[in-house]
């Protein structure tokens, strides 16, 4: 193993760990009064890790030369893409924190810590070829995540989220690992293409508890039905800076994770795990929609969303090819900016006092009294619902037609029939905002970075993101070609 | 394969305290069951040294900051332990083995610093 | 023949400490059965030649996380009796989630006899350093081959620091007054403490 080659592989986790050391120091020293300051260097952290990866992905770096530390890690131009998308999402909710726990009293300077660290795990879970490595990341990212949700720890709704989480993601860590000891029994080997090679073609009764086991430990961590439960509770308890990041950048990891782990590990049982991925699918679409149409809390209303959108990831996946795969990340990129986007302008609303407008009741005639967040939402509402010519509709259509072409005809018919559904609850928020009497409650103006974060979603979703679609889709595809050379 | 031989006197030390030990509870019990009357009722049994029944449960609520000491004990455990295989697998390792072990340390000596920092480690 | 009696003294002794772990009503005799079962544990481990994991588990499981279950529960205000309502509440849901289980226990035993364990069969495996022992051979992979994990699981203890303190710790009150400054005390002089005056007879002294 050559250490200098490997060390210049993982050079953005290196940059962030390094940073995230120092930041803990200054977050010692300078306390809580500098989080502001401490905020922006994590986040310039995070983008001097995204310049550093940039260069994998457009060299399309794949195979052997992108494998450090004898095979455990893999920066290929997969990673490098998954890893870009992650530190973007990261940078934002450092950026929109600050005014958010200002306004509590609760400002704390680990919180831009802790986001950078689970960040690292998040850039190691893309990068695993190896199931322990894949494990060292899951439970860094984890660990981090299940702080960040009980940040406000004098909240009882914060700290009960966090709870919940920690119990039932140690729940999902217990399986997941059962599932590795049992694929280590099986096939002598945690890495990646060592275990496909053991396996070969067939998949005997153990390996395949195994695959089950695994994937069911990653599915929680999608929040893919059946696993969802905790999603609602957590993505509403959380701080709303905190939510944005569960819902953008760990969904990416894992998803991107789950993609790599089926395709690499399981090359040779894509029939074994794609019933399970198209069921997964199926249901997180069906339960997302359905589940969303009763909420009135826009946070859990957000929270039903996420998990429909799994479920046209999964589809991606499910089609286990590489336009699949591109597709799914092509996907991805649409999906962070319509969440980031959302939260953004959930972070705007606000009355005089300072008290967050969460529900539905309170948005209601949104439009005449702010007029930009209300525009704002309705084009997200519209594409996250998938209604042409905004870019969610692009994105589902990739998908969609992804999995036609893998012969999947029925699951596309069934997504797209489900798709309708969950249009219903997206409208009926435009429909609030735009055609109910007021409520009688001010909404304040708020900081300009969440502004600029908006405005920056909106657009890149907007009929204008079309004019991004092909460098996007080139960039998905060498991204997605990394995982098939390897495979 | 370890030679398990090496064991075998901890293996008899730990028979011959299990043996004692369950007659030191045991046959304390036996004899007296044997020699001595034994007719308990109510009023015998009752609290008798202040005249009244205990107000509250004894076992009251642990501070939180208890649980703050053991995790940081927990996780500088830990790190002693990583320490015993790295000690006697040095010579095999060499200097790759030592600067790992180093950076290792630096990190958790930054979490040191950090909880010195913060007031962690004082009881007021 | 020895090592079949130390195996099943150990097994029969873990399983019932373990069984007493979920039957026994009070939450610190359940962390007391907690730590035997532990000890056992132990015991198993070196009877299969992991030593260091043996070393571990007393070390780290009984000597730290046993302690930690044990503030953990004194901690909490459990109410027995409400506890055990509900225990009667929701039995029939957990004889359910039970069968479940013990349907999965019994179709991974089918499994495992379906297929063959193929430990250190890949190509890539490390072999052995003959002539040292365990203990020596984790140290020549964990240092070398496995840093980039052993780093970043350092990376994972520092947010059970950080994780630990951000959630618990709270500044006290008046914790600030009586934080002793060393650097003060230091470059404290007599000069800014004492003052020599020399009172006239019946003046007194103005402090």
């Amino acid at each position: 193993m050559n250490l200098t080659a490997s060390l210049s592989l993982i050079a953005p986790e290196l940059v962030l760990s390094a940073s995230s050391l120092i930041l803990l120091l200054m977050a010692a020293w300078m306390g809580d009064r500098h989080t502001q300051t401490i905020s922006w260097l994590a986040a310039l952290a995070l983008a001097a890790a995204t310049i550093l990866a940039v260069p994998a992905l457009s060299g399309g770096a794949s195979g052997l030369s992108s494998e450090a530390f004898g095979g455990q890690f893999r920066a290929d131009a997969y990673a490098a893409f998954a890893k870009i998308l992650i530190y973007i999402a990261a940078i934002a909710s450092i950026l929109v924190a600050p005014a958010f726990f200002e306004r509590l009293r609760a400002m704390r300077a680990e919180y831009p810590v802790l986001i950078v660290l689970a960040t690292i795990g998040m850039s190691i879970m893309v990068s695993a070829n190896d199931l322990m490595t894949l494990y060292i990341g899951l439970e860094l990212n984890s660990l981090a995540s299940y702080v960040l949700a009980a940040f406000l720890r004098n909240e009882t709704r914060s700290a009960e989220a966090g709870l919940k989480y920690f119990v039932l993601g140690a729940l999902a860590s217990g399986i997941l690992l059962f599932g590795m000891s049992l694929l280590y029994g099986f096939t002598g080997t945690t890495n990646f293409a060592g275990i496909e090679s053991a396996l070969g073609g067939g998949a005997q009764t153990g390996a395949l508890f195994g695959l089950i086991f695994v994937l069911a430990g990653l599915a929680f961590k999608i929040s893919a039905v059946p696993f969802h439960m905790w999603t609602p509770d957590v993505y509403e308890g959380a701080p709303t800076p905190v939510t944005l990041f569960f819902a953008s950048a760990p969904k990416v990891a894992a998803v991107t994770l789950t993609a790599r782990v089926a395709l690499e590990a399981f090359g040779g049982q894509v029939e074994a795990w794609r019933q399970i991925v198209v069921f997964a699918a199926l249901a997180s679409i069906v339960v997302g929609a359905l589940g969303a149409i009763g909420q009135t809390n826009l946070k859990r209303l957000l929270a039903y969303s996420s998990i429909n959108n799994v479920g046209f990831l999964l589809i991606g996946l499910a089609a286990a090819s590489l336009a699949g795969v591109a597709a799914m990340l092509a996907y991805l990129v649409v999906y962070v900016a319509m969440t980031l986007g959302s939260f953004v302008a959930l972070l705007l609303l606000q009355d005089r006092t300072g008290e967050p407008l969460e529900t539905l009741g309170d948005i209601a005639g949104l439009s005449s009294r702010s007029p930009g967040v209300a525009w704002s939402l309705l084009v997200l509402m519209f594409s996250l619902a998938g209604i042409p010519p905004l870019m969610g509709f692009w994105a589902k259509f990739v998908v969609f037609r992804a999995a036609v072409e893998a012969d999947l005809l029925l699951l596309a018919v069934i997504g797209i029939a489900a798709s309708v559904i969950g249009a219903f609850y997206y409208i009926k928020v435009v429909k609030v905002m735009f055609f109910d009497e007021p409520a009688d409650r001010e909404v304040a103006a708020a900081g300009g970075v969440n502004w600029a974060i908006l405005i920056a979603a909106v657009l890149f979703i907007s009929p204008l993101g079309y004019l991004l679609t092909g460098w996007l889709g080139t960039l998905a595809n060498t991204a997605a070609s990394a995982l098939f050379i390897a495979a | 394969m370890v030679d398990l031989s090496q064991y075998l006197p901890i293996l008899i030390f730990l028979g011959i305290a299990l043996a004692l030990s369950t007659a030191f509870v045991f046959l304390p019990m036996g004899v007296s069951q044997l020699t001595g009357t034994h007719n308990p009722t109510t009023e015998k049994l009752s609290e008798y040294e202040c005249g009244f029944p205990a107000f509250e449960d004894p076992r009251s609520r642990f501070d939180v900051r208890f649980y703050l000491v053991a995790i940081l004990f927990i996780v500088f455990d830990l790190e002693a332990a990583f320490l015993f295989p790295w000690a006697v697998s040095l010579d095999l390792t060499g200097w790759p083995g030592w600067i790992t072990m180093m950076v290792f340390l630096f990190e958790l000596v930054v979490g040191f610093v950090y909880a010195w920092k913060k007031g962690a480690l004082e009881w007021e | 023949m020895i090592q079949t009696f130390a195996f099943y003294l150990f097994a029969v002794l873990l399983i019932a400490s373990a069984v007493l772990v979920i039957t026994s009503r009070n939450p610190v005799h359940a962390v007391l059965w907690l730590i035997v079962a532990f000890f056992n544990g132990a015991g198993l481990m070196v009877l299969v030649g992991a030593e260091f994991i043996a070393a571990l588990l007393v070390i780290v499981y009984v000597g730290a996380v046993a302690v930690l279950f044990l503030f953990v529960v004194m901690m909490l205000d459990i109410d027995f009796a409400e506890l055990r309502a509900g225990f009667i509440r929701h039995f029939p849901l957990g004889v359910l989630i039970a069968l479940v289980l013990l349907a999965e226990i019994v179709l991974g035993v089918g499994a495992y006899r379906a297929g063959a364990l193929e430990l250190g069969a890949a190509g890539v495996a490390a072999e052995p350093i003959a002539g040292r022992s365990n203990i020596d051979n984790i140290g020549a992979l964990l240092y070398t081959r496995y840093l980039f994990l052993f780093e970043s699981a350092g990376l994972i203890l520092l947010v059970a620091m950080i994780g630990a303190i951000v959630l618990t710790h709270r500044e006290r009150p008046g914790s600030h007054k009586t934080h002793q400054n060393i650097d003060r005390q230091v470059r404290r002089r007599p000069q800014d403490a004492t003052v020599m005056t020399r009172p006239d007879v019946g003046q007194g002294v103005e402090l």
